[in-house]
């Protein structure tokens, strides 16, 4: 419990650092835009891990049913492939942001 | 100064007043070089479209099919099966528009292979002017094939009483289909080219020439992707109960 506490309140000092990102505060990164490059970078590679992680598993069950019924498995391909079609646009959603954002 | 390609220079060169008084016509003011890349790059491809069409009509023969026969019948096939599987009973009456939009798509995405033309759809105009034409054409044929009372039935949801949740959240996935059908399009085509482009200089030949094909690949899935979203559009808009 005294634990959990003092992590609590450690965490909660370290968050006050956003004080710093306050506009008009001297050094504040954001007044230039100096954000937009790295978290461009961040978000592309997030959507990108995920829609990796999200495909695994659309290939993951399709192989599966494959295995399990071959007979299925010209269904089962063409289902496999729209998904995938469908997640990978996902991930490219994001990057039409970034370069929309990224000058 | 943007590159053009050599079509588009051509363009600028011998058409430019034609162009500058039909911007005139809309009410927008002339411009030195009017005709954009990806404006003559439609041109060209409709121009293919349509010789490819006019070899193919006179050798059409029910007894002895020639080659191009065969290949067209297995791209009218397709569309077809898809039409059936996706808009049911009378899915053959609206092949017309959406088989040009996939042989349009199709195209458009292949042509910016060839050295020295550029994919029409990799600007964002293109791929939206398709998403609007697939929005008009499937509320124009939803209100054609049900009636406008029942067409706004649809919006309603299954019951009456969720209208005044169910109508908003309806007029917004509406208003977010030609949105998506633009993105996706447009982001796969520009992100296979800004990928092979950027191997391209970070690798030797080889290994571009992979993401070349992926994007080729990629290609021809999302103008089957478009097609088959406007049949399946088209399909709830003219579903009735029986």
């Amino acid at each position: 419990m005294t634990k959990k506490l003092f992590l609590l309140l450690a965490l909660m000092f370290l968050a006050s650092s956003i004080l710093c990102a306050a506009p008009g505060t001297p050094g504040n990164p954001t007044d230039n835009g100096h954000w937009v490059p790295i978290s461009a970078g961040f978000s592309m590679a997030i959507a990108s891990g995920l829609c990796g992680l999200a495909q695994s598993k659309a290939i993951a069950s399709s192989v599966e049913g494959m295995a399990r019924n071959p007979g299925a498995a010209g269904a089962i391909r063409l289902a496999l492939i729209l998904g995938l079609i469908f997640i990978e646009s996902l991930s490219l959603y994001t990057l039409v942001i970034v370069f929309a954002k990224v000058s | 100064m943007e590159k053009e390609l050599w079509i588009t220079k051509i363009f600028n060169d011998q058409l430019a007043d034609p162009a500058n008084s039909l911007l005139g016509l809309a009410g927008m003011h002339a411009e030195k070089r009017p005709w954009a890349d990806f404006v003559t790059m439609q041109i060209l491809v409709a121009a293919i479209i349509v010789v490819l069409f006019a070899i193919l009509r006179p050798r059409l023969n029910v007894d002895k099919p020639g080659k191009l026969q065969h290949c067209f019948e297995v791209i009218f096939d397709f569309v077809h099966g898809q039409a059936d599987e996706q808009i049911g009973h009378d899915g053959p009456k609206y092949i017309a528009f959406c088989g040009t939009l996939f042989i349009f798509i199709l195209f458009m995405n292949l042509i910016g292979i060839v050295p020295g033309l550029e994919s029409p759809t990799m600007t964002p105009s293109v791929p939206a002017g398709c998403a609007i034409a697939t929005f008009l054409y499937y509320n124009i044929v939803g209100i054609a094939a049900v009636g406008p009372l029942k067409y706004a039935g649809h919006f309603v949801g299954p019951v009456p009483l969720m209208a005044p949740l169910m109508v908003p959240i309806e007029i917004a996935s509406h208003l977010g289909r030609p949105l998506s059908l633009t993105i996706r399009l447009f982001a796969n085509m520009f992100a296979g080219e800004k990928v092979t482009m950027v191997f391209m200089g970070l690798v030797a030949l080889g290994v571009p020439a992979l993401f070349m094909g992926l994007h080729v690949f990629v290609g021809i899935l999302q103008a089957y992707v478009f097609m088959v979203l406007t049949m399946m559009y088209v399909g709830a808009g003219v579903a009735q109960e029986h």
